[in-house]
């Protein structure tokens, strides 16, 4: 009894001095919210999420905030801004445009006025992209070169390309330090109030693996939540047969829902191939001379130019093109199976119910998801 | 109260435990033996006139005298049963449905789960393509496999075998060829489907006995002899079938009847 005459005074006193200290660590913990995808009916399950750059609530927000925010070329002068949204603009899903005012046709340019090698890709559902980024696929997930893996490593790219944002990355990080509000930013997002260019890719590439569509008229068919009509019913059996046009070995269906198989071919645009930054610069197999990834035809309709090069202006185009349009070469990709015949050779009324199913895939609450918008004012106040 | 009489000496507290593990391990009964066991694992291998195939090279004459290259192929083998005394034993059970891609080296082997009673097994057993049963639309949502649906209004659930290549026509043209096989259509006169036909088939390897071996893993080897696809008891002629089959069951039949000597099988 005497032991316990002793153990609980001291016990008490020591209590009450631990709770009575002053918290001399004012910092909040690094601690972030989960951001989750919810990974829509019938999509894949597998999400391309670097297990260094977890998806959170924070890294999210901030990068939305460097998305649309012009210093991120590392400038300030208002004719020297230029950000992601500069050419991805959401109304435009995430492309330029062909009629946007800046860059005529929809061929971008960087902030030097040099144009990009190749015409945009769509931004759309890339979370479940790990077959490669850029048209010849590379950046992609095993590239032994482990700068060139992720989105991570687009964003750098493009950040830093000379016929893009011509950026240099101590002088971006520089700014974003200097700039209210972006390293509390960072602090909640990464841990740490230092800014960083990795965080800046990580946070960027956050964001974009947010920016998904799953809400066309084709996914309400598919939900039973709407009726297609009878041009765009017979436009899909065209889209998914070998005797139609059959779009979707390449370009999925029902059973694909990306609408891609983000995998590369040549579709028999040409017979002679100059371009040095085709699939073939990557793997180096003959088969993939010409090779240009399969883009995914969600939203499609505001995705013009299309093709690599941009040589198509119109989806019409583009449907005469594989109708009666294809070039044999020694590289043709074997899906091409029309090719020795020129095309798939169409109707007009068939190419009118192509294209009129192809529409059903424009998803109208990506162009105006505010998650997915310019933010109303950046962290400090600027617009 | 004296505290003294709670102390409980650390000898009890050890009996206690020992007593109460006892209680918990012993039922009563002997635990059951385990029954020996090893594995199976399979590798595939492809291979045009006995040798494996040189993709994307037009070295290779079809059994009609196509000259013809191969670029790819993709497929899914299923049910992998091992046979003994008149029993079979499916692998994997549900799961049994195999992707293979010659783009694709981890698709190259396939190591199912099972435990496999030791033993002198008869032969074994697999399913070209997926059964009526399991071939359910929608049922793969994750890539690659899911490249492999077959349209709904085809008949729906996944292509059997994609494979790809080019054949030399009589024009001297070379034109693309999908030797695409699954689940065919029949039409009526005016090309509407008035049913579908389920074309997988059961591969009965000839020669497949083998053994079991306790706390081993038995390997075997599985091959495809691409040409015989076009060869026996059909000489499929791609200048009379053409590049395109999905739409067309004759053909679709044709290829098939050939696949009953597609596949070979030896064990290492």
């Amino acid at each position: 009894m005497s032991r316990l005459k002793v153990i609980i005074p001291v016990f008490l006193l020591l209590s009450v001095l631990f709770w009575g200290c002053p918290n001399t660590n004012p910092v909040e913990p690094y601690q972030p919210t989960p951001y989750t995808i919810d990974i829509p009916k019938g999509f894949p399950t597998r999400l391309n999420i670097p297990k260094d750059n977890p998806m959170t609530v924070e890294g999210v927000e901030l990068g939305r905030y460097l998305f649309y925010d012009g210093r991120l070329s590392g400038r300030t002068q208002p004719d020297s801004l230029m950000s992601c949204s500069t050419c991805h603009v959401q109304s435009s899903s995430f492309e330029a445009g062909i009629n946007n005012p800046r860059f005529p046709g929809g061929i971008v340019k960087g902030l030097n006025g040099v144009a990009t090698h190749h015409v945009m890709l769509p931004m759309i559902n890339l979370v479940w992209n790990a077959s490669g980024y850029g048209w010849n696929g590379y950046i992609w997930p095993e590239n032994p070169n482990p700068n060139l893996r992720n989105i991570e490593d687009m964003v750098y790219a493009a950040v830093t390309a000379k016929n893009e944002i011509d950026g240099d990355t101590t002088r971006i990080k520089t700014l974003f330090q200097s700039i209210s509000g972006y390293p509390e930013l960072f602090g909640r997002a990464f841990g740490s109030d230092k800014v960083t260019f990795k965080n800046i890719e990580k946070a960027i590439a956050q964001f974009v693996r947010t920016l998904i569509s799953a809400n066309s008229k084709f996914d309400k068919y598919l939900r039973g939540e709407e009726q297609l009509n009878q041009s765009e019913l017979h436009g899909y059996v065209l889209f998914t047969t070998e005797q139609g046009a059959d779009c979707f070995h390449c370009h999925g269906g029902a059973g694909n829902p990306l609408f891609t198989t983000h995998l590369f071919y040549n579709n028999g645009k040409d017979t002679l191939f100059t371009d040095p930054m085709d699939r073939y610069a990557i793997t180096g197999k003959e088969r993939d001379i010409g090779a240009y990834k399969a883009t995914t035809l969600r939203n499609i309709e505001f995705q013009a130019p299309y093709m690599h090069d941009g040589r198509f202006k119109t989806l019409e185009e583009v449907i005469d093109f594989y109708s009666e349009g294809l070039h044999n070469s020694p590289y043709v990709n074997p899906l091409m199976h029309h090719v020795a015949d020129g095309g798939v050779h169409l109707t007009p009324t068939e190419k009118t119910d192509l294209i009129n199913f192809i529409k059903t895939l424009r998803d109208d609450s990506f162009l105006t998801n505010p998650a997915f918008s310019k933010p109303d004012r950046f962290p400090d106040d600027y617009k | 109260m004296n505290i003294s009489k709670l102390y409980i000496s650390p000898l009890l507290i050890a009996a206690a435990i020992v007593v109460l593990l006892q209680a918990a391990c012993c039922n009563g009964k002997p635990p059951e033996p385990v029954p020996p066991a090893g594995e199976i694992a399979f590798s595939f291998q492809h291979v045009v006139d006995d040798k494996p195939v040189m993709f994307d090279s037009m070295t290779y004459e079809n059994a009609a005298g196509n000259p013809y290259m191969v670029n790819e192929i993709q497929y899914f083998l299923s049910d992998f049963t091992l046979w003994r005394g008149g029993k079979g034993l499916v692998l994997d059970k549900w799961e049994d449905i195999h992707y293979i891609d010659t783009d694709l080296p981890n698709t190259m082997l396939y190591n199912p789960a099972d435990e496999i009673e030791e033993g002198t097994y008869d032969s074994i057993t697999f399913v070209f393509g997926i059964t009526e049963e399991k071939n359910r639309s929608f049922m793969f949502v994750n890539p690659p496999e899911s490249y492999m649906f077959w349209p709904e209004h085809l008949g729906g659930g996944y292509h059997y075998m994609k494979l790809n290549g080019k054949w030399r026509d009589t024009n001297d043209v070379v034109q693309p060829f999908n030797f695409h096989l699954g689940i065919g259509q029949t039409y009526d006169d005016q090309g509407n489907i008035t049913g579908f036909v389920q074309n997988y088939f059961t591969v009965h390897l000839r020669a497949s006995s083998f053994k079991i071996v306790n706390g081993l893993t038995t390997k075997a080897v599985i091959t495809m002899h691409v040409d015989e696809w076009f060869k026996d008891p059909n000489t499929f002629d791609f200048n009379y079938w053409g590049g395109h089959i999905m739409e067309n069951q004759q053909a679709m039949r044709a290829a098939i009847e050939n696949g009953h000597n597609v596949f070979s099988i030896k064990f290492e």
